[in-house]
């Protein structure tokens, strides 16, 4: 790869520089000047769906004109009267009306086939490929958290990225920024006695390296400290002036969904946001357990959409879901489906050219009973990079991938 | 495939490990600090007054006491009705899982063999399984955790045979789904992924080969035990890693316990689990030797670890991320609870580490992954409100707790009415915290804080700011210690010894 060396310097330096100068200096004073201003990209964000452990693209978005999907999936297939057709070869599950829904108002668009060279079928590894954006290399940041890094966005706001959920994941880690992570506003926050509270700030706003001991954590324990800190004292004020548009199903995903809008439509400045629904690895008894999972998905985006559409930001927010792979074309003997490869992704919102894009993988001419892929996942992050989020996507994914027209 | 540099996950400690003396005895100065350092390590932390008694025994003493353990009189598993089947009422699912799950955390607590206990925290880490999904009930993991406590010290090799009969292992990783006809390969892939060589030393291939391989291993649907059904198994030839055989699920694991890979990926883990992330090879290789040279026996191996060079090292002290696990348990022993509470468990889900469930087959990646916004702000208010935790009654109600609106935990508060009195666990009382401290003086007690929970390990500047808690009140007027005040301030001065960095430190 022409460009890898000159990537691996890049991000070393990054590195170094990330510990030896901002963390000293830039962290204190970004938590003491977090601004609420959008990056001179725009006000344009982007929120990132992990349908984790394995989504089966082939009874997400199901190709019924095809033969060969009911000959293979006997037990586990969607009946053709069954799917929401688009037209006579292709539809979306049942229990995506809520997608499919925004389908026709042309603001999802599908993008088949898409994966990457030498598909890995662990869930481990696959997930670690889409969330680095390196499939040949294993690399400590996320996709995500190098844009975070980029120059060109403000250096000192905490909110420019933000994961929903307990754990912060690999596709947000960054060099130089501390991705908050937070599950419910009513928990985020640090919680003491007004006796102890200017005790308690020192303390988490503490600095330097006088402990009686190195750790090569120390540092980083104590920026988290003050990241975390700084973050809980802001975000609930920042988004108080928030009140939902819609009223979001009861399911956790739905509920991470309506705190992703407070913060988008409270105008904080955030870029990304990650959130996940799953699992989707369905090895048994596939139908029951994944329907139930994907009306979770497009009940929860329909409401989403709705609720932006209603602080009308809904053209400045664009949703991209990935799994770490699709499932075997064919269906195991536990009505279930085993590790695959090729899936679609739904990019979703109103700035997208809503329509189908790329043809379906053929189900008959596979790779050891897996589809074959055609378009390179890059070439969505490179599209989103350049094209929505306004930044060179060498810089963010180490070298040039072919940008598509869905933005 | 190796990585570019070092894993955003793992920090090394800076400077260089000297190879030739690393693994060699130590026999430099013993301290409360490093007796402090043990106990976190070989367990989930000590008392004031655990600490106190290692560091008066010795090194070799001390950690003779860990290696040496015989059978506890804990219970064997936890005092709720643990039968459900398929179609029983969400409740009694709740109340069987939730219970297992403070079983367990007791067991850590109050464990007479620390070192047992964490080493069976370490394979249920490695050997990955997560009870509640895939129909891996309580009974089944409970019957794991005894495997990994009764092979806490002993044969790796045969762990791994006895793990690939294990039936949650068999449920979680579908070996019970396959057969001649349809292998799975969910088993096999993870078997040599994650638990024995790691990604890069096999082939798609031999994932297919060894998944045929452990055709026919299944559990009896009636007993829930192991049994091996010859109608179920592939009888045809197999080649795995370069040897052919009609070979079974036993002959793979042999096949792959001679790979110098298995040393060397366990040598890793068993360095990141005990004294440092992200290890020099050369490290590697140095335990790799010595495991593959005692035929992969792990009490050897521990034996020499928790005595080494390299373990008291600088580079290992406080090296290390305390998971949510550590820095509960590790609170409550700390604190001198004697029971672990259902607060506990409810501040272990939104930490993001639901004992007993792991969030994937990988298990639990610490290191750096512990480190975000979210988590240290759960622990912190986590360690304040124990801290603060009086007795039952003011403050301590189950149904608070439900109130957190804590997706994993919903209806936990009703579903253990009843079952525990006290929810954040009994505390022992503030003054033995601080035991021996002169109490009417401010800088006695901040000593002896810092010393409970940090082994004084604080910077000059944060002891002249828990000193000045202990000396002011909330706006800063000068306050005089007494009877009357000591408990509120020493409760303050804990929560906030807690919230120093160290304290999140291994």
């Amino acid at each position: 790869m022409a460009n890898r060396k000159q990537f691996i310097q890049q991000s070393v330096g990054a590195f170094a520089g990330a510990l030896a100068i901002d963390s000293i200096f830039g962290r204190a004073a970004r938590a003491a000047t977090a601004v609420t201003t959008p990056g001179s990209t725009g006000a344009r964000s982007l929120v990132v769906v992990n349908l984790q452990g394995g989504n089966d693209g082939l009874n997400t978005f199901v190709p019924l004109g095809d033969p060969n999907y009911y000959r293979l999936r006997p037990t586990i297939n969607i009946p053709q009267d069954q799917v929401l057709r688009i037209d006579s070869s292709i539809g979306f599950n049942p229990k995506l009306a809520g997608l499919k829904s925004l389908f026709d108002q042309h603001r999802v668009a599908v993008l088949q086939g898409v994966h990457y060279p030498n598909p890995n079928l662990s869930h481990f590894r696959s997930t670690e490929i889409w969330q680095t954006g390196a499939p040949d290399r294993i690399i400590d940041t996320g996709w995500a958290g190098r844009y975070l890094d980029s120059p060109n966005l403000p250096k000192d706001n905490l909110f420019k990225g933000l994961a929903i959920g307990p754990i912060l994941p690999k596709m947000m880690v960054a060099d130089k920024t501390d991705v908050p992570t937070v599950d419910n506003l009513k928990g985020f926050g640090f919680r003491n006695s007004r006796d102890e509270q200017a005790h308690a700030d020192k303390i988490l706003n503490g600095n330097g390296n006088r402990y009686p001991f190195r750790s090569p954590y120390l540092e980083l324990v104590q920026e988290i400290e003050r990241d975390a800190h700084a973050s809980s004292l802001r975000l609930p004020h920042l988004v108080a002036g928030y009140k939902p548009g819609v009223d979001y199903p009861k399911t956790p995903f739905a509920q991470g969904l309506n705190l992703a809008a407070a913060v988008l439509a409270s105008d904080v400045g955030t870029k990304v946001i990650y959130i996940s629904l799953g699992s989707f690895d369905t090895h048994t008894a596939q139908r029951a357990r994944q329907d139930a999972l994907l009306q979770q998905f497009g009940d929860g985006m329909k409401a989403f959409y709705a609720d932006l559409a209603a602080h009308r930001i809904d053209n400045r927010v664009l949703t991209m879901t990935f799994s770490e792979f699709g499932r075997r074309v064919g269906e195991n003997a536990n009505r279930g489906t085993d590790h695959g490869t090729a899936a679609p992704m739904f990019l979703i919102g109103g700035g997208v050219k809503g329509g189908i894009y790329g043809d379906h993988p053929s189900l008959s001419d596979l790779d050891v009973g897996n589809l074959k892929w055609h378009t390179d996942f890059r070439s969505v992050y490179a599209t989103i990079l350049e094209r929505w989020l306004g930044v060179k996507s060498t810089d963010v994914l180490g070298s040039s991938f072919r940008t598509l027209n869905f933005v | 495939m190796t990585p570019d540099k070092q894993p955003r996950a793992e920090y090394r400690p800076a400077g260089t490990v000297d190879i030739a003396t690393a693994l060699a005895p130590y026999r430099g100065p013993w301290s409360a600090k490093l007796a402090a350092h043990l106990l976190r390590r070989a367990g989930f932390g000590g008392s004031g007054q655990e600490i106190q008694t290692a560091a008066a025994a010795g090194m070799t003493a001390a950690v003779d006491r860990l290696i040496h353990f015989g059978p506890d009189t804990l219970p064997q598993a936890p005092e709720v009705d643990l039968s459900y089947g398929k179609m029983v009422d969400k409740m009694q699912r709740r109340k069987a899982l939730f219970g297992t799950e403070l079983w367990y955390l007791n067991r850590l607590l109050m464990t007479p063999n620390p070192l047992q206990e964490k080493m069976a925290y370490f394979w249920s880490n490695h050997f990955t399984s997560a009870m509640g999904q895939k129909g891996i009930t309580p009974a089944m993991t409970i019957g794991q955790l005894a495997l990994f406590r009764r092979y806490a010290l002993g044969n790796y090799a045969q762990l791994t045979h006895d793990v690939s009969r294990d039936a949650a292992m068999l449920h979680y990783l579908d070996g019970i789904q396959n057969r001649s006809q349809h292998p799975n390969e969910n088993y096999a892939r993870e078997l040599m992924e994650l638990f024995t060589m790691g990604v890069g030393n096999y082939s798609e291939d031999d994932v297919r080969e060894s998944a045929r391989a452990f055709t026919g291993f299944t559990v009896n649907r009636r007993t829930g035990e192991f049994r091996f059904v010859p109608q179920l198994h592939d009888d045809g030839s197999k080649t795995f890693l370069g040897h052919t055989g009609n070979f079974n699920g036993d002959q793979v694991v042999d096949i792959i316990m001679q790979q110098p890979a298995t040393g060397r990926f366990m040598a890793r883990k068993f360095l990141r689990a005990f004294v440092y992330d992200d290890p020099e090879p050369a490290l590697v290789d140095a335990v790799a030797g010595a495991l593959r040279s005692s035929g992969y026996d792990v009490g050897p191996l521990m034996n020499t670890l928790l005595r080494s060079n390299v373990f008291y090292s600088d580079r290992a002290y406080r090296a290390i991320v305390k998971s949510p696990l550590e820095i509960t348990i590790g609170a409550l022993k700390t604190l001198g609870a004697t029971t672990v509470g259902i607060r506990t468990l409810a501040a272990l889900n939104t930490m993001g580490q639901v004992p007993l469930r792991p969030p994937n087959v990988a298990g639990w990646p610490g290191g750096a992954l512990w480190m975000n916004q979210g988590v240290f702000l759960a622990r912190l208010n986590y360690l304040h409100q124990l801290v603060m935790f009086k007795s039952p009654g003011t403050g301590g109600d189950p149904a608070e707790m439900t109130a957190m609106d804590m997706p994993a935990m919903k209806g936990a508060g009703r579903a253990m009415k009843g079952m525990l009195g006290d929810p954040a666990g009994q505390l022992a009382e503030p003054s033995t915290w601080v035991a021996g401290a002169s109490v009417n003086d401010p800088r006695s007690v901040a000593q002896h804080v810092l010393q409970t929970v940090v082994q004084g390990d604080a910077t000059a500047e944060q002891q002249t700011n828990i000193l000045d808690f202990l000396s002011t009140d909330g706006v800063g007027n000068h306050v005089t210690l007494s009877r009357e005040n000591f408990e509120e301030k020493v409760r303050g001065a804990m929560s906030l010894a807690m919230a120093l960095p160290s304290y999140q430190l291994a």
